[in-house]
């Protein structure tokens, strides 16, 4: 498959103020890929969405429960965000380092991806785990069903993306940056920084917000 | 090491599931030892079970889809049978057989027909009205199918493993969470849904990507005929609905499994958010499966009227505003839980809005055939009959959308007659004129009209005869899902509609009928040209069925209607001579097992997960995961076609074609 | 409509994808967008512990640096533009923010009505005792 990566052209008339162009034809693989991987991440977004608008709607339900203000740690929150936005840049590193197949750059970044990656779900499951020790688990109310299906599907999510990420490297070690290969690593970029979008969200609407009252 | 698992799932003391389990297993049975014996097994795997060709797995959505709606329609007979009979007495089943059967059927109507057979349609025809060779993932295409066949498979199996949900086709709580619903019923349904729902996704990606991203040279956006815009639009809503529908399944199953309280009465838990969700993702689907449904008429009503539709793009218009639309109505389906006036008004008017767009179609499609050469064939039957039929649903509709009126008749038959009014004269009818329209294009040989009248005639009137009474007894005051009642004003009706199923099975029997003797009769029926009813867009540019690769060069579209425009254009020239440029090697993808073997695994997983066989969980898991990655390692995905095979095979059509052509010159 | 949906055709880029540029651009693309992204999660955390701005303002601001944040994002790691080369990414990520925001905005919206009108069975405990 041709697969050259193909980036802006020189056109006499680069924003289409012109008449409206023919259609040239179907779009190279690697266009048709990253934009299917964007509508998932968009279909992903509105799931997302959903457990937000839950979390909004049952956040008053504490049930004689802990609040929000009891039982979020600041600075834990504060450390997992740092981290992901670490490795958000990490992980764009990494992508331009496969685009100019620099297989150590490309080995460095993702590793260190997903170093800072792990130490997020660390820190989480941490904080879940202690949750639930104190006995403020889903199951204490609505409020804390809310949290922790919210926050914990967006650590599923970053899960997923690290054992994709692991994947990733072992199919660059095992074919080399083939045009495949590339296209995946596109996909699994656009994943990991729309984790991160998520992750903004979350802190916010669940920890900042939530936490303030 | 089973969990929940044991002898007493098989339901020995009931036998009618019991039997009707047998008699499928035993046909299923058959067919298998039938297809091992006579060696088809190689032919079945290699061609048709890992085909990532998006016409062969268009060809099996449609298949799972028939084989279904036979599953779904033999509920609606016994449920017919039982509200015809069960005045005054318990009837034939006992009512928690019933609510299975109720719940079942819709379901699968929803599920496991309507939304396969639209899906398989668009399949099947979208890459070639495109003009291209596959859609954009061949192989994640043939895991969504696979999937969907999955989430068909585990609703079939609650018949003779467990029971089914007695909830109703929507699971409701707080009956469906586990203080009221204990058994595995509405973990079956949950799960399949789930399976089913991330291959329903997968389609739609497909679907929308293949549609945005390949469009063959010279298709414009507004050049593609509109059964391209409805898929679009309808894609688009599968891609932005369905994962409404999985996290709030998701919620609900978190309740069940591991005592969350999304939806629970108990600490703080909200049954109405459910309600909210459900419907979030309801009204949306409504509209993903009537919107290709418009887009089938439309093809067939310009086709068979020998004339470009009427009002393209207020078409397009509309098809995109209703999908947008589609997602500010969810709420009337809950006026009545109490929002109160000023949100209830404005999703009152938003449902009112939306038939604005659904009105201006109806419109169009009669000016279509206004001044038209009307041919009466059997997709145009089926498409002038939805006009008739889809009037009165719709109009019903917009009467429901009143919430004063629709706090008189919400959960009443009234009700009911409604969305079957739509879904059966909408979504139905689309799938039947659909099927006449493009059988000739996937098989090579057209079905037997005769027989298909004869089907279009007992559905149709079939239809009326079922539904109409199911409108006068809502306004009797009757409520949905009855198992018996004793009104005797309601009797004579239930009689009525019992006796319109007759005749809807009759339609049904002649439909399956059609197609026997269709394929018996092949050679006469034989299409050589690959444009049956003088078509007018690019499907019909290619052989029937078309070769893998579907065209030997990308088709050059100049304007709408790029096939009629080509014809005219060759008649005038008065040669069909293809001087066109040199026959080009062709890549194309090669097939793969991954969706089948996908599909095994979350079999297992879904099948585990409803009994809690942990192990089998973490298996079924596993194994997905290393399918793909045994996928993503493979050196070729794809292979080479050359230029003389290719030539070769368009040769022959090419010929055809000009026969055609000469002949139509001499007429 | 049918102007704007013509436009993109001619060339095109896959979500994510950059504009031809060097290593070293890229390499500061991704800095700054690290650099403002530290920045307004640092105010968020700031704001949303301090008692030096007027309280009621608080949850605003958050939620105004939470898009702010979510825009940086886009643009720096995700290069998101205004390209018409970008205008098939940018309807999609349009068509997935109306449907977000129908969707939380209504739940929100009607819960808030059926919570009122038909309170979950607790309150309406804790109401009529």
């Amino acid at each position: 498959m041709t697969m050259t990566a193909t980036l802006g052209h020189a056109h006499a008339d680069p924003h289409h103020i012109g008449r409206a162009a023919e259609h040239p034809g179907p779009a190279p693989k690697r266009i048709v890929t990253a934009y299917g991987f964007w509508v998932f991440l968009l279909s992903d977004i509105v799931m997302f969405s959903c457990f937000f608008a839950a979390y909004a709607v049952l956040s008053g339900q504490t049930a004689g429960g802990p609040k929000g203000s009891e039982i979020f740690d600041q600075r834990n929150v504060a450390i997992e965000t740092v981290c992901l936005l670490l490795s958000s840049f990490t992980c764009g590193m990494a992508s331009v380092a496969a685009d100019v197949r620099n297989r150590f750059w490309f080995y460095l970044g993702m590793a260190v991806t997903c170093v800072l990656g792990l130490i997020f779900l660390a820190i989480e499951f941490k904080e879940f785990a202690d949750l639930v020790g104190r006995g403020y688990g889903p199951s204490r109310s609505a409020f804390l069903t809310a949290f922790f299906s919210l926050v914990g599907c967006h650590g599923l999510h970053v899960s997923a993306g690290v054992l994709w990420l692991l994947t990733m490297m072992a199919q660059v070690f095992a074919k080399g940056f083939r045009a495949d290969v590339l296209r995946r690593m596109m996909c699994f970029a656009l994943f990991w920084h729309a984790l991160d979008i998520i992750w903004v969200g979350v802190f916010s609407v669940v920890y900042l917000l939530g936490g303030g009252a | 090491m089973l969990g929940k698992l044991d002898w007493s799932a098989i339901p020995f003391d009931q036998p009618i599931p019991l039997i009707a389990g047998g008699v499928v297993l035993a046909g299923i049975l058959a067919v298998l030892i039938w297809v091992v014996v006579k060696g088809h097994l190689p032919y079945l795997w290699h061609e048709w079970i890992t085909s990532v060709d998006h016409k062969r797995i268009g060809v099996m959505y449609i298949l799972l889809a028939s084989v279904m709606l036979l599953r779904g329609g033999s509920d609606a007979i016994m449920m017919r049978i039982q509200q015809a009979i069960a005045y005054q007495s318990q009837g034939y089943l006992p009512p928690e057989h019933y609510n299975q059967i109720f719940s079942a059927h819709g379901t699968i109507m929803i599920f496991f027909v309507a939304m396969p057979f639209v899906i398989g349609l668009m399949n099947l025809v979208v890459p070639l009205q495109l003009g291209v060779r596959d859609v954009a993932f061949p192989t994640l295409n043939s895991v969504g199918f696979w999937l969907t066949a999955t989430g068909a498979l585990l609703v079939n199996l609650s018949l003779v493993i467990g029971e089914f949900a007695r909830t109703g086709w929507l699971a409701f709580p707080p009956l469906s969470e586990l203080s009221y619903s204990p058994g595995v019923g509405v973990d079956y349904y949950a799960w399949s849904l789930q399976i089913s729902g991330v291959g329903t996704l997968v389609a739609g990606i497909n679907l929308v990507t293949t549609v945005l991203k390949l469009r063959t040279k010279g298709m414009n956006y507004l050049r593609m005929p509109m059964f391209c815009w409805t898929t679009l639009a309808s894609n688009l809503l599968i891609v932005a609905a369905f994962p409404i529908l999985t996290a709030t399944l998701a919620m609900l199953l978190l309740d069940r499994y591991l005592g969350f309280h999304f939806f629970t009465n108990e600490a703080g838990g909200n049954v109405m958010m459910f309600m909210n969700l459900i419907w979030a993702w309801g009204h949306p689907e409504v509209y993903i499966l009537v919107l290709p449904a418009f887009g089938i008429y439309s093809e067939v009503v310009s086709t068979f009227s020998s004339k470009p539709l009427f009002g393209y793009r207020s078409m397009v218009l509309a098809t995109m505003a209703i999908c947008i639309i589609s997602f500010m109505v969810w709420l009337h389906h809950f006026f009545t839980m109490g929002a109160g006036p000023d949100v209830n008004a404005i999703f009152g008017i938003a449902s009112m809005i939306i038939a604005v767009p659904t009105g201006v179609k109806i419109y169009n499609w009669l000016f279509t055939m206004y001044g038209g050469r009307i041919r009466f064939a059997t997709p145009m039957l089926w498409s002038v009959g939805f006009m008739v039929t889809f009037i009165i649903g719709g109009l019903t509709g917009v009467l429901v959308a009143v919430p004063p009126a629709d706090f008189m008749l919400h959960n009443s038959m009234f009700l009911v007659a409604h969305f079957h009014n739509v879904i059966i004269g909408g979504v139905l009818f689309a799938a039947f004129a659909g099927f006449e329209y493009w059988f000739p294009k996937a098989f090579g040989f057209r079905l037997d009209e005769r027989w298909g009248k004869v089907g279009f005639w007992f559905t149709f009137i079939g239809f009326w005869v079922t539904f109409m009474p199911l409108y006068v007894v809502g306004m009797l005051g009757m409520t949905r899902r009855m198992q018996h009642y004793d009104v005797a004003e309601w009797r004579p009706w239930m009689l009525v509609a019992a006796f319109g199923m007759l005749l809807l099975t009759i339609g049904v029997l002649a439909q399956i009928t059609q197609v026997v003797v269709s394929v018996r009769n092949r050679e006469a029926l034989r299409d050589r040209t690959g444009d049956p009813w003088d078509g007018r867009s690019l499907e019909w540019a290619t052989s029937s069925p078309p070769p893998v690769f579907n065209f030997a060069f990308y088709p050059d579209v100049r304007g709408e209607d790029a096939y009629w425009a080509l014809k005219q254009h060759a008649q005038e020239q008065q040669l069909g001579d293809h001087s066109g440029p040199e026959y080009q090697d062709i890549e194309m993808p090669r097939n793969s097992p991954t969706g089948f073997v996908c599909a095994f695994f979350a079999t297992v997983m879904g099948f585990a997960l409803i009994w809690h066989i942990w192990w089998m969980v973490i298996l079924g898991g596993v194994g997905a995961f290393a399918t793909f990655v045994v996928f993503a390692w493979r050196d070729h995905d794809e292979y080479v076609i050359p230029a003389a095979e290719v030539e070769r095979i368009d040769r022959i059509n090419v010929e055809e074609r000009r026969n055609l052509v000469s002949l139509a010159g001499t007429l | 409509m049918s102007d704007q949906t013509h436009m993109h055709v001619e060339h095109d880029l896959a979500p994510g994808e950059e504009e031809q540029h060097s290593v070293g651009e890229r390499i500061l693309g991704y800095v700054v967008g690290l650099g403002l992204a530290l920045l307004l999660t640092a105010t968020s955390f700031f704001i949303a512990g301090t008692d030096l701005v007027w309280q009621p303002s608080i949850p605003v601001a958050l939620i105004v640096l939470a898009i702010a944040q979510m825009g940086v994002h886009l643009v720096f790691f995700l290069h998101i533009t205004t390209g018409p080369d970008n205008t098939n990414n940018v309807l999609a990520l349009a068509f997935g923010l109306l449907i977000v925001f129908l969707v939380v905005g209504g739940t929100v919206w009607i819960m808030a009505h059926l919570n009122q009108n038909m309170p979950p069975m607790d309150q309406f405990i804790q109401m009529h005792s």
